[in-house]
């Protein structure tokens, strides 16, 4: 069952134009032929629109006051309107695009495709993706189908002769490259989220509802079935604020109170891959090197040794408290504050010391 | 079932001691290689399927000469063979050229499965997979759970995480699938593993071989792959400013309490 | 002795070199990382408890550790020496009782794998090398310890059969070994190097008992046991090499047992040095880290060199052992003499980096320190170990000296 390849340079279902062909284009929108920037907008299960993407919104903004050319957003989904409309708030443009097949099926691949396509008669510019699963997604897609350039896990973008300048972390964050392109086709950042704060601009944007007529052009996915996780939590991606619990907690009872915590903070509960393991809460909110990376402005760590393998997973993290029974542990290393204690002794008290304070 | 993992060797995190070099290129002699940590993941699902259905596992990478090296523990924990594409001009590579590169490798193997790990720990992008899929066609299946081929009936079946649970997915092979560390902890390879290892072939292929070229600048968007033709540049860099050293606070935990919401009120962060 | 050499080896014996080969790298890092993520949570407990870690026995099984001393023909990886010196180095870094289990495997079946019949070797060696089956190695007794030819376990032939009666001490993995490997006197006339004969007695068996179990210093967690033989009967198709061929065959094992003891005497350095420099990093006192200041510099130092040059010494005395030759004894008893010394002065150092708390068992490098005393005494004491290469060097052959002046050699 040999697979066959797309042609060089070419993808499915992108109007087939050739690389140089598009390269040279001008066509039609943005000002002086100038390529704009666009904002690959994710959205929520209930069809709102996702909290990275209003970040991305208002920087592809800035971006475009920097004269990076016009700002727009694109949204596809079974039924974008509710998320259009909301990313309206922040773009002057937004191309919504409802394609109900996407209802059940995987929404990456289609969905660049779908963009691929409405962005075919413009002249190239910078794209702007999340950095998370599905955005990553979308950003492979079209760096394919766009023969296009791309630069990953943004922590900072801005505008430079002419190009995107982007600053990535690299080896677990010792270390912040800047890059730009070389490129004048079709240029794609993925951006982390905290990057920006989400602000709607001064007026509402206008929204073009673009059919998703005819076939996507890629394989189809379908989904045949969706298991709900019980005690699935507070997304830790783009959580301002995260109580994270690692082997010191002992148990799924002990992250009981790394919940009441988060709730009083109002942030969400990260753990370490040994609390992973032991079962005691899901993947979706392990931090580290083979789980996720953040980047909140407080991450409260109980009970964590604070291993390289955790550490690259928080540590570019605003503040960063610890409490830990061993004050030597290698989180004092790159801690604001080690209080050295029982974490449950240590948590139950910084509760009630927050209680008290909101009266 | 014939399953291709895609296995990229990176410098060993574990030894922290990756740079970058005169070139802000990252060096890749810095530190030993090692098989990138996620990769081992869909490695080790591979030899699974493989096991309970019968079949082979090939190890498909970019990367210099000593990517073969890099490769015989993963050979050793079970897969059949490698195959690297190696050649001096691909050093610096761009995420596109990359996918353009594994893509025409993939050209030339049969497969039912294409693995791929979520990212890797010296460039944590993760898109090169999608590109690879869109070049091929192939179906393309992200942040698997959970991987379950039908080889009977064609059809592949993955658990995809969601913000929910998870999404059960399916389609028709060959496909090409993204996994995760739910897949299940990687093996050690057994010592009888090593030494068969060292009979396994790890075949090699120039950028030629394969039917690309590295001439012309990637610029003007000619097709040409490697380091000559990347489309991005790093421009600069710097070491993020140091935190000042941490504030160690002993005593009662209500008097701990209090040093910690008086930090948090100082920040604004409540 | 076709059973015994490995084929693995990429070393260039008396030519003064020896190279690893990417096998054996990669089989060094997947075996210390094997160590690190397994065995080294366990050793503290399997010191304290005393228990044999049945756990660590069917781990070193499932990762075919057990299977290396073993010909790739019966189910083994037919490793050579030193590729099984690398792993037993690898695990007593983390745990030398778990090291032993290992050593112990090889020990145990060396007199089989150098003269057993093609018979027995098909008969018992696949689930030794599978790790089903354990294998013991008998020789010392009450009486006869440093002076092993003085043993006085008889064995005598009857019909089909050899009935043994007499006793051993000091057996490793005695009570847990399905196998034992007995010297018992065949001819008590004969002369020292002719008296003794070798058995691998399948266990249990009528007249065989574990009469008690040693309360040791230190590898706490290996069973160390007194063995009593009543009127036990073994079928004469269990006796290795012919009748008398005992002495022979047991100085035969020490060559190639010896570099394994020295491996494991650097896996406890290692493991110690590794210990005081993370200690040394992290410790503060009187403002700095104590790794600062340049007496606990100085100790490391030392520390790492005599590890270092223990373990080069080692993997030189596998090859040149491997090779075999007249100078094989000196070599496998100069290795075996300078790691342990090594051993014991490192891990002595390692508890004076850590000052009171090397003292307690908050920290490995007491047990360390308890461990690394066994390597010189079992396998040929030290004092041993120097007859046997001053003895090369005054001009007698290295091998076994016929006679009585060439009695020598403890087992462990």
């Amino acid at each position: 069952m040999a697979a066959s390849a797309g042609k060089a340079g070419g993808g499915a279902g992108a109007g087939g134009a050739s690389a140089e062909a598009r390269a040279g284009k001008t066509g039609k929108a943005g000002k002086a032929g100038k390529g704009g920037v666009w904002v690959v907008a994710e959205t929520n299960p209930d069809g709102s629109l996702a909290k990275s993407s209003g970040e991305l919104a208002t920087l592809a903004r800035a971006l475009a006051d920097a004269g990076a050319g016009d700002a727009a957003g694109i949204v596809v989904a079974p039924d974008a309107t509710a998320a259009a409309k909301e990313l309206a708030t922040f773009l002057p443009r937004v191309i919504a695009i409802s394609d109900p097949a996407l209802k059940d099926h995987a929404w990456g691949q289609p969905a660049a495709a779908r963009i691929a396509a409405a962005l075919k008669d413009e002249p190239p510019g910078t794209v702007l993706a999340g950095a998370g699963p599905d955005g990553r997604d979308v950003a492979g897609t079209l760096l394919a189908l766009l023969d296009g350039a791309v630069l990953v896990n943004a922590t900072a973008v801005s505008w430079a002769d002419g190009a995107a300048s982007v600053e990535m972390g690299v080896f677990g964050g010792k270390l912040i490259t800047t890059s730009t392109f070389a490129y004048k086709g079709w240029k794609i950042v993925t951006v982390r989220p905290n990057v920006t704060t989400a602000e709607p601009a001064a007026s509402a944007g206008k929204v073009e509802k673009v059919a998703a007529s005819g076939a996507a052009g890629v394989p189809a996915v379908k989904v045949v079935d969706r298991l709900e996780e019980s005690g699935a939590a507070v997304s830790i991606d783009d959580a301002r604020i995260i109580v994270a619990g690692g082997r010191g907690v002992g148990g799924p009872d002990g992250f009981e109170l790394m919940q009441q915590l988060a709730d009083r903070l109002g942030g969400a509960v990260g753990a370490t891959r040994a609390a992973v393991d032991a079962g005691w809460v899901p993947y979706a909110q392990q931090i580290g090197q083979t789980g996720k990376i953040v980047k909140p402005q407080l991450y409260l760590a109980m009970g964590i040794s604070g291993a390289i393998q955790h550490k690259v997973g928080m540590q570019t993290a605003g503040t960063i408290i610890a409490v830990n029974r061993d004050p030597d542990a290698p989180i004092a290393d790159f801690a604001d504050m080690v209080v050295v204690g029982d974490l449950f002794e240590v948590g139950k008290a910084l509760l009630a010391e927050l209680e008290a304070r909101k009266g | 079932m014939k399953i291709v993992v895609l296995a990229k060797p990176v410098p060993d995190p574990a030894a922290a001691a990756e740079r970058l070099g005169s070139d802000n290129r990252l060096d890749r002699s810095a530190a030993p290689n090692v098989i990138n940590g996620n990769d081992e993941y869909t490695l080790e699902a591979a030899l699974q399927l493989v096991e309970a259905h019968g079949g082979e596992v090939t190890l498909v990478a970019m990367a210099p000469a000593s990517g073969a090296e890099t490769l015989r523990k993963g050979l050793a924990m079970g897969a059949t063979r490698g195959l690297l594409v190696t050649d001096p001009a691909l050093g610096g590579s761009d995420a596109w050229s990359t996918a353009r590169v594994l893509a025409a490798a993939l050209k030339e193997v049969e497969f039912d499965l294409v693995l791929a790990g979520f990212d890797t720990s010296d460039g944590v992008g993760g898109v090169v997979s999608a590109a690879v899929a869109t070049l091929l066609k192939l179906p393309y299946l992200s942040s698997a759970a959970k991987i379950e081929p039908n080889p009977d009936a064609g059809t592949v079946r993955v658990r995809r995480i969601s913000p929910t649970g998870f999404d059960v997915l399916e389609t028709t092979m060959p496909a090409l699938i993204v996994g995760t560390q739910l897949l299940g902890t990687p093996r050690y390879p057994s010592l009888k593993g090593i030494m068969a290892a060292r009979s396994k072939e790890v075949a090699q292929r120039a950028v030629a071989d394969l039917g690309l070229s590295t001439e012309g600048g990637g610029s003007a968007g000619d097709g040409a792959v490697g380091g000559s033709a990347s489309r991005t540049t790093v421009t600069g860099k710097r070491t993020p400013p140091a935190r000042a050293a941490a504030k160690v606070v002993r005593g009662a935990p209500a008097d701990a309490a209090k040093e910690i919401v008086a930090l948090l009120a100082e920040r604004r962060l409540i | 002795m076709a059973a015994v050499t490995g084929t693995a080896t990429a070393s260039t014996a008396g030519t003064g070199a020896y190279r690893l080969t990417e096998d054996q790298i990669l089989l060094r890092d997947t075996l210390r990382e094997l160590a690190d993520e397994q065995i080294v949570p366990r050793a503290a407990e399997i010191d304290r408890s005393g228990e044999f870690p049945e756990d660590i026995r069917q781990l070193l099984a499932r990762h075919d550790v057990l299977a290396l001393p073993f010909p790739e023909a019966y189910g083994g990886v037919g490793a050579d020496l030193l590729t099984q010196c690398i792993a037993i180095e690898q695990i007593a870094r983390a745990c030398v009782t778990s090291s032993l289990i290992l050593s112990v495997q090889g020990l145990g079946s060396l007199p089989l794998l150098l003269s057993g019949t093609e018979e027995q070797q098909a008969r018992l060696i696949p689930d030794l090398a599978s790790g089903k089956r354990l294998i013991a190695f008998a020789l010392t007794e009450p009486e006869a310890g440093s002076d092993a030819a003085a043993a006085r376990t008889r064995a005598v032939r009857d019909g089909d059969d050899y009935v043994i009666d007499g006793g051993k001490r000091f057996i490793t993995n005695g009570s847990v070994a399905d196998i034992v490997t007995v010297f018992a006197v065949t001819d008590p006339e004969a002369k020292t190097s002719r008296r003794l004969s070798c058995f691998a007695v399948e266990v249990p068996t009528p007249g065989f008992s574990v009469v008690r179990l040693e309360h040791k210093l230190g590898i706490r967690g290996s069973p160390t046991a007194e063995l009593s033989f009543d009127r036990m009967r073994v079928p004469a198709a269990n006796r290795i090499g012919e009748e008398g061929d005992g002495w022979k065959l047991a100085m035969g094992t020490f060559d190639r047992s010896r570099p394994g003891i020295a491996a494991q005497a650097v896996g406890i350095a290692q493991g110690a040095l590794d210990a005081a420099v993370a200690y040394a990093k992290d410790r503060k006192q009187f403002g700095q880290r104590i790794g600062d200041f340049q007496m606990i510099q100085a100790m490391l130092a030392d520390m790492d060199a005599r590890t270092e040059a223990a373990r080069q010494l080692t993997y030189k005395a596998c090859v040149e052992v491997e090779a075999g030759g007249p100078q094989a004894a000196r070599w496998a008893s100069i290795a075996k003499l300078v790691a342990g010394d090594a051993a014991m002065a490192v891990t002595t150092d390692a508890v004076q980096v850590f000052g009171g708390y090397g003292y307690t068992d908050d920290f490995p490098v007491e047990r360390m320190m308890r461990d690394a005393k066994i390597t010189q005494l079992y396998e040929g004491t030290q004092q041993i170990q120097r007859l046997v290469i001053a003895r090369a060097l005054l001009g007698k052959p290295a091998a076994r000296i016929e006679g009585n002046e060439g009695n020598e050699g403890t087992e462990s």
